[in-house]
């Protein structure tokens, strides 16, 4: 087969049952898959990735916008009077209180001087490497089906989300560690769960794995007793005795050779995942720069540490939620309904430090020059209280019209921001931009056209992007 | 899926295109004149065979002429959204022509615009026809354009970009075979003359037969998801004659087991799932009666356009448990019941339930996409949208509910134990009564008779459940109970509906003396007045905003805020009296033991409307479940059509101060109404008991159907948009599908009507893809790849057959035997083409590595359930319990926040072995191994499972606990059935994994692992093994 041929057999691979499964397999690790499902090097078009892995950090409820990164002086101005308009705005609880000016006060910074509030005083600091989109619009104002458009492009389940299309499409590039890390909140997993980081129809390989705060982060690493960890080597070594006599007669099976080659990856593992998570070895200065000695945010510092070695080790996708379930009181995420000073005060300081800590730090280490880091959230917030008409509430609720995220590392224009919503902050008013475009504007930074990244489901090739998709190209170096 | 955002696109750019402005279509039309005078002048070239035929046969248009027209004009120029008005579908249209004037003018043919766009290559734009096919449009031009009455449909013929009415699969099943098959020598087997044909054809050469081991266990995993035991391996390796595989098939076929492994590949189409997917994704505890049907179906063999019918009309074919329980297809997916607040998202949840099982519903039994089509018509296939919403409008009955079932004999005894539970609860009623008597003549109580306003209805509950002061009775619902002159509710099930209540309510009191087992509960309702729905309640609720406070709940909060009263801390020891008034311009008010409860607010008015109102008490709103209910004792419940005074309210409060306490009846009472009370009580609490569960088995509650049985009209929904509304269409089928609209039915017709003809048409012999969809699933289960290859889609985006002719026979012969099943297993699993060796051969290989044309039978990875279930029979830990209500390995996490978590969890014991089939499936409900192992998760229609191999699935069959508790079983296994002899229990082990024998270096190594870890390390070691885990 000529590399145009066996490339698109790859990404049609699903089709094509066992052996093209077990040759794939074999392929990865001789870094041939790697060669042949990167786009960059397969297209005649060749794009050139700039990005080889990400750290998602999705912030589960919705932060506002308006209090964080959307500077609106307007919005201050017009605090206290009511919204004029015959809309009836599609948000969750459905009150309409008068505007809100931010709880916080905003500044420009760095020699960007982007807009950042004192919400977040450490990120502010590192504002000059963000690349800020002030004009995300989705399809939902509800927390389910919001977050899973923003991580899949669809508000269903059942539908690969982006991390699972980055490893289909990529593979690994170690091969002692899993594809797609998911470091969830310690409260709980998000609305919908697992489902966040399904494969949906892509094979299961490229589903995340959810590392546990345990001493063991992936299940079935070791075994459940003493006994049989006492025996594991030698079982092992049996079992590669007796395949090895049974392949001899089954000459050049590959699904048998690719299961023998898929235990002594799981033996690497056992060695590289304890390895991955122990910290110990870190700097004391590294460990104050996580802000681990801070009760505050220790928990989410030690993820984001702990983002950084994966990815020095080559995993190619990691997410970190920040926020656990959504509902319940007191609030277990960003959900700022009743009050966002009170609720954004205490989210924020759990992750502010940490998420600046990882982007010094990955700085530092040149780790940006090819690692993008994304900062996201369900939707934004109402620029109107959520309370009756006639005062200004203390909470804020879903806004699904305008809202902001950030991206900051390879291949990005750092220190700017694309996009922007009305001057009250309610609606994306130029170059709104969708799911989709984040998506396909990722996508890119690994050198992948959205359009191409495409599996056969359902009896369509289904793309992350479904049929939308603008990269924006603007934000791009 | 949706794509507004695109079609808004289309649709801006296809208004830019209209000439908005005159002057820039007085010079379009100077531009055409030119360009018309200048090519009538050309002379055409016409081919004079094709132009007398033109002349000549009437059938030139329909074979020459037609095709060209619908797959290069009618896709712009026809349907809706016509390019240029121009409508060239019928001559008529033509000649009425677009907004450049008639297309076509038969006194001057060749002046024709239409004519002179084509042949100047303008048209179509950017894609030229072909010299030949310009060729023979000009014979057509040149004779006068002879075009047949009639409208021709776009669809009509297949093109470059998409299939047409003559797609393949849309073909009458061929009843004759080709003269190259009929003139090969026959095989025993006809499967084998196709199969060897394409082979011969391709130059391959196939393999040999398997060698006896390698086939019997191939044919135990594939008809049972089971292996064999050794000896029924032995037994065939030294009789391996065509006569005894025979008799193993038809044993395999006729064992229970058949239909438990091959009920797996269903379920997966169908996406069967055990909860309900969306963001609460409740669990769904009462589906399983679908699981079991399919099985029982599978096992007996039920003509399978029967088993289609039942699956779509099952409750209206059989009524009853059976029927329903078949129908339990069409509720099986995803059920979103968090809707929105606002209309449009109500809107779209339905559209989006009813795209879903439509689109399951087609690519099940047609294999067909056709969801595809809920936005615009079908990209690939000739589905047009509104076609997709005339079969939506046949599935929009479609709702889903519970149904009971009853149990005639268990419902007698019910009946009795209420009528004696009845007896006693006026019995205790009478004694309780006297002792509140006597305490009323020692205070200064107001009695009932007093000045005390008159309630719209009030609920005592001394003995029953009337209403005291009208006729609005209710029904005691789930486990609530009256006992001691109160409504008892364990906060699970219980609570009590009134029946319909037509009324219009602006302004109303709610009020109740309730007391609470505890006050750290969440959000239970006392009293509520709700829409039947549950849509609109307005309710006293406890503690669900705040802890420990009363609140006016209403549905989303929407008239909720909170009182800001006190947090409450009498409330479980002693009866407390709560009022909440609601006057019409929206105040609200609440009092707590005829005292002002916090701070009254003012809120936007609730407005009822005045039909289907009911009372719940103990119930925040319907449906009932999760934390909607109050756990405590209700003594007495009212609603007034009015706001009450706070004097009237104080006066209330003091009603019911003869409530009393086990104190004052120990007091109050004579020893022996004391003894004949505790009595009472004990008989009534166990008489309770009793009915519950009885009456749990007197009707049984299944997941199901619960019709619409008028859905009304069905519009299209341009672009899919919840708003935009196209013409109203009838139920009915596809076009390309034999259907048409030939249903008769309208928006007028029943649920029932639309069903069964719904069911008729999917089921009909004359509908060629049911049987060749069935025929070639069953093809991909025992191959692992189907003559098609994409089992849910056979329309042009898919995989064409490797053997079409093949498929029409197995289609055919599924007829021919009267659609049963099993006779074509066992004419698939007894061809030579199945019973082929697996070995790879390197040049057969290098030219079909996917094996389509069948040169070997290609290996297969264990499937998840199957790796599971041989474990825990080798193991000898299987239970073979069939049916019933699934094992749940999974823990079942509320939190009470709107999100359901299933945490995999992996208790030991008998109740979890039974075979994976039978095993709660939640959707998003993990197990480590299976999802490891490709299960695939019930979310979506899994026609196909992909097969990975991953160190994470090694290491959870290393490590897995499952895998490590399998492997000490089997090691005991062996050793008590070896006499405790080492060397017979390692023989035992390899024998029951891999039903044969060590040989000399496998029983070294096996000796070795057993001397230095035991026994159970050696069957961890071959669970983990090649020839177990992959079958040849």
């Amino acid at each position: 087969m000529d590399p145009l041929n066996r490339r698109e057999w790859l990404t049609h691979w699903g089709m094509q049952g066992l052996a093209a499964t077990a040759l794939l397999d074999l392929w990865k690790t001789d870094g041939l898959a790697r060669e042949l499902t990167d786009p960059a090097r397969g297209h005649q078009t060749s794009l050139i990735p700039k990005a080889k892995r990400a750290i998602h950090i999705s912030l589960v409820g919705g932060m506002s916008h308006l209090d964080s990164f959307d500077y609106k002086p307007e919005l201050v101005a017009r605090h206290g009077q009511n919204l004029v308009t015959n809309e009836k705005p599609d948000i969750f609880f459905g009150q309409v209180g008068q505007f809100r000016r931010p709880d916080w006060k905003f500044a420009r910074r760095g020699q960007s001087g982007l807009y950042v509030s004192d919400l977040f005083p450490h990120i502010a600091r590192q504002a000059d490497l963000l690349t800020v989109v002030k004009s995300m619009v989705t399809e939902s104002a509800n927390h389910t089906p919001a977050l899973f458009f923003a991580n899949s492009g669809f508000q269903f389940n059942g539908f690969p989300s982006l991390g699972s299309w980055l490893s289909f499409g990529l593979g690994n590039e170690s091969d002692e560690l899993p594809t797609f890390v998911v470091l969830p909140d310690n409260r709980g997993g998000p609305n919908g769960g697992a489902a966040n980081w399904s494969a949906g129809f892509l094979p299961a390989e490229n589903q995340g794995v959810g590392f546990q705060g345990s001493a063991e982060p992936v299940k079935d690493l070791f075994s459940p007793d003493p006994q049989g960890r006492l025996a594991d080597s030698n079982v092992r070594d049996f079992l590669e005795k007796i395949n090895r006599r049974h392949a001899a007669s089954h000459a050049d099976e590959p699904i048998l050779q690719a299961r023998m080659r898929s235990y002594a990856i799981a033996g690497k593992m056992q060695l590289s995942v304890p390895e991955v998570g122990n910290i110990q070895g870190e700097s004391e200065e590294t460990k104050e720069l996580y802000g681990l000695n801070d009760p505050h945010c220790s928990e989410f510092g030690r993820r984001c540490l702990l983002a950084r070695r994966l990815s020095e080790r080559g995993v190619r996708y990691i997410q970190l939620f920040s926020g656990g379930p959504i509902a319940g009181s007191p609030r277990t995420s960003w959900d700022a309904h009743e009050s966002v000073m009170e609720n954004h005060s205490s989210e924020a300081l759990k992750i502010d430090k940490p998420i600046a800590a990882l982007l010094h730090d990955c700085q530092r280490r040149g780790l940006l020059d090819d690692t993008v880091i994304l900062f996201t959230t369900e939707f934004g917030r109402t620029p109107f209280a959520q309370s009756e008409a006639s005062r200004v509430g203390t909470g804020r609720d879903h806004n699904r019209y305008g809202f902001s995220v950030w991206m900051a590392g390879a291949g990005l224009k750092p220190g700017t921001s694309y996009g922007n919503t009305d001057e009250i902050g309610w609606k994306a008013a130029e170059k709104p931009a969708t799911w989709h475009d984040f998506h396909a504007t990722v996508l890119r930074l690994f050198g992948i056209d959205h359009e191409k990244l495409t599996y056969y489901h359902n009896g369509i090739q289904r793309r992350l992007t479904n049929v939308h998709g603008t990269v924006m190209k603007e934000i791009l170096a | 899926m949706l794509d507004p955002h695109k079609h808004n696109q289309n649709l801006a750019l296809f208004l830019a295109l209209k000439p908005f402005h005159p002057k820039k279509t007085t010079a379009m039309n100077r531009i055409f004149l030119k360009f018309f005078v200048l090519v009538a002048g050309t002379s055409l070239s016409i081919h004079p065979i094709g132009q007398l035929q033109a002349q000549t046969d009437p059938s030139f248009f329909q074979t020459n002429i037609a095709p060209i027209l619908a797959s290069k004009c009618l896709e712009c120029h026809s349907g809706t959204n016509i390019k240029g008005g121009l409508d060239l579908s019928s001559q008529a249209s033509a000649l009425k022509g677009g907004k450049n004037g008639p297309a076509i003018d038969p006194a001057q043919p060749g002046a024709s615009l239409f004519w002179q766009r084509v042949s100047d290559d303008e048209m179509p734009p950017g894609k030229p026809l072909e010299p030949a096919e310009k060729q023979m449009l000009a014979s057509w031009v040149k004779t006068g354009l002879r075009w047949p009455a009639g409208t021709m449909d776009r669809f009509q013929f297949t093109t470059a970009k998409r299939a047409g009415f003559d797609w393949w699969a849309f073909r009458p099943i061929a009843t004759r075979v080709s003269e190259k098959i009929k003139s090969k020598p026959s095989n025993s087997n006809r499967i084998d003359d196709f199969i060897d044909l394409k082979l011969q054809e391709s130059g391959m050469s196939a393999n040999p037969v398997s060698a006896p081991h390698d086939l019997i266990r191939r044919l135990y995993y594939d008809l049972t998801g089971l292996p064999p035991s050794p000896e029924q391996v032995s037994r065939f390796e030294s009789d391996p004659s065509d006569q005894k595989y025979n008799q193993i098939v038809d044993q395999l076929l006729g064992s229970p087991r058949h239909g438990e492994r091959w009920a797996r590949h269903w379920l997966d189409v169908v996406r069967y799932g055990e909860s309900l997917g969306f963001e609460r994704n409740e669990p769904n505890f009462k589906i399983w009666p679908y699981r079991d049907w399919v099985i029982q179906s599978l096992n007996s063999d039920m003509p399978y356009d029967r088993f289609v019918k039942m699956q779509i009309a099952g409750d209206l074919i059989e009524p009853g448990l059976t029927g329903t329980a078949a129908a339990g297809f069409m509720v099986a997916g995803v059920h979103n019941s968090v809707v929105g607040g606002s209309e449009r998202m109500r809107l779209l949840a339905r559209q989006d339930e009813l795209e879903e099982n439509a689109g399951v519903l087609g690519q099940t039994f047609l294999g067909l996409t056709v969801q595809c089509a809920r936005c615009h018509d079908h990209k690939f296939d000739p589905i047009t949208s509104r076609e997709y919403f005339s079969i939506i409008s046949a599935m929009d009955g479609v709702r889903h509910g519970e149904k009971a079932f009853e149990n005639p004999q268990v419902s007698l005894k019910v009946k009795a134990l209420e009528f004696q539970i009845q007896t006693g609860n006026s019995r205790l009623a009478e004694i309780e009564t006297a002792a509140r008597r006597q305490l009323q003549s020692k205070s200064a109580i107001p009695s009932e008779s007093s000045d005390l306003p008159k309630p719209l209805a009030m609920w005592k509950f001394d003995s029953g459940v009337e209403d005291s002061s009208g006729d609005l009775h209710g029904e005691l619902q789930g486990s609530a109970r009256i006992e001691s002159g109160a409504l008892v509710l364990d906060g699970k099930s219980g609570y009590f509906r009134t029946k319909r209540l037509t009324k219009t309510l602006d302004s109303k009191t709610l009020e109740a003396w309730v007391q609470a087992d505890d006050l750290n509960q969440r959000g239970g309702g006392v009293i509520s007045l709700e829409t039947n729905d549950g849509q609109a309640f307005d309710s006293i609720v406890f503690a669900e905003l705040e802890p420990r406070k009363w609140m006016a709940g209403s549905e989303g909060f929407s008239r909720t805020k909170s009182f800001q009263g006190l947090e409450e801390q009498d409330a479980a020891s002693r009866a407390v009296h709560i009022a909440i008034t609601y006057d019409s311009s929206g105040n609200v008010a609440c009092y707590r033991d005829g005292l002002p409860y916090g701070i009254a607010f003012k809120t936007s008015p609730s407005r009822f409307p005045p039909n289907n109102l009911q009372i719940l008490i103990g119930l925040r709103h319907s449906p009932a479940g999760a934390n909607k209910h109050f756990k405590g004792r209700i003594l007495r419940a009212a609603i007034y059509d009015r706001v009450l005074s706070p004097s009237e309210i104080m006066k209330s409060a003091a009603r019911e101060q003869g409530f009393l306490s086990e104190s004052d009846y120990a007091r109050l009472l004579t020893p022996d109404q004391l003894v004949l009370r505790d009595q009472l009580r004990r008989q009534l609490e166990m008489d309770q008991k009793t009915r519950l569960a009885d009456a749990n088995q007197a009707s049984e509650k299944i997941y199901a159907i619960v019709p619409n049985p008028k859905p009304g009209a069905m519009k299209v929904h341009l672009r899919g948009d919840v708003t935009e509304f196209g013409p109203v269409v009838a139920p009915s089928g596809l076009k390309s599908v034999g259907a048409g609209e030939q249903w008769g039915l309208n928006e007028e017709s029943t649920d029932q009507e639309r069903r069964l003809q719904l069911s008729t048409w999917l089921a009909s012999p004359s509908n060629p893809l049911t049987s060749r969809v069935i025929a070639n699933r069953l093809w991909h289960y025992h191959f692992g790849t189907g003559l098609v290859e994409t089992p849910n889609d056979f329309g042009f985006n898919a995989g064409l057959p490797s053997h079409p002719e093949l498929l029409d026979f197995l289609a055919l012969e599924l007829q021919n035997h009267q659609n049963r099943l099993k006779p074509i297993h066992r004419m698939i699993v007894t061809s030579r083409a199945y019973k082929r060796s697996s070995k790879r051969s390197a040049t057969s290989f290098a030219k079909d590595a996917q094996n389509r044309m069948v040169w070997r039978h290609s290996p297969s990875r264990l499937e998840g359930e199957t790796l599971r279930d041989s474990m825990l029979a080798i193991s000898g830990e299987i239970q073979m319990k069939m049916g019933g209500p699934g094992f749940i390995d999974v823990e079942i996490i509320d939190k009470k926040n709107g999100t359901t978590y299933f945490e995999p969890i992996d208790p030991p014991g008998p109740d979890f072995q039974r075979r994976t089939i039978y095993r709660f499936s939640p959707r998003g409900g993990r197990s480590t191994l299976l999802d490891n192992f490709d299960c695939p998760d019930p979310a979506t229609t899994s026609p196909r499972r992909s097969v990975t191999t991953t160190p994470l699935q090694a290491l959870s069959l290393l490590h897995g606990e499952f895998s490590v508790r399998m492997a000490h079983s089997l090691a005991n296994r062996a050793m008590t059935e070896s006499w405790n002899n080492k060397t017979d229990a390692i023989r035992r082990c390899w024998a029951l994994t891999l039903q044969r024998s060590p040989d000399a270096q496998e029983m070294q190594d096996s000796l070795a692992l057993e001397g230095s870890n035991g026994l159970w390390a050696v069957c961890l070691g071959l669970f983990n093994s090649n020839e177990f885990t992959v079958i040849p």
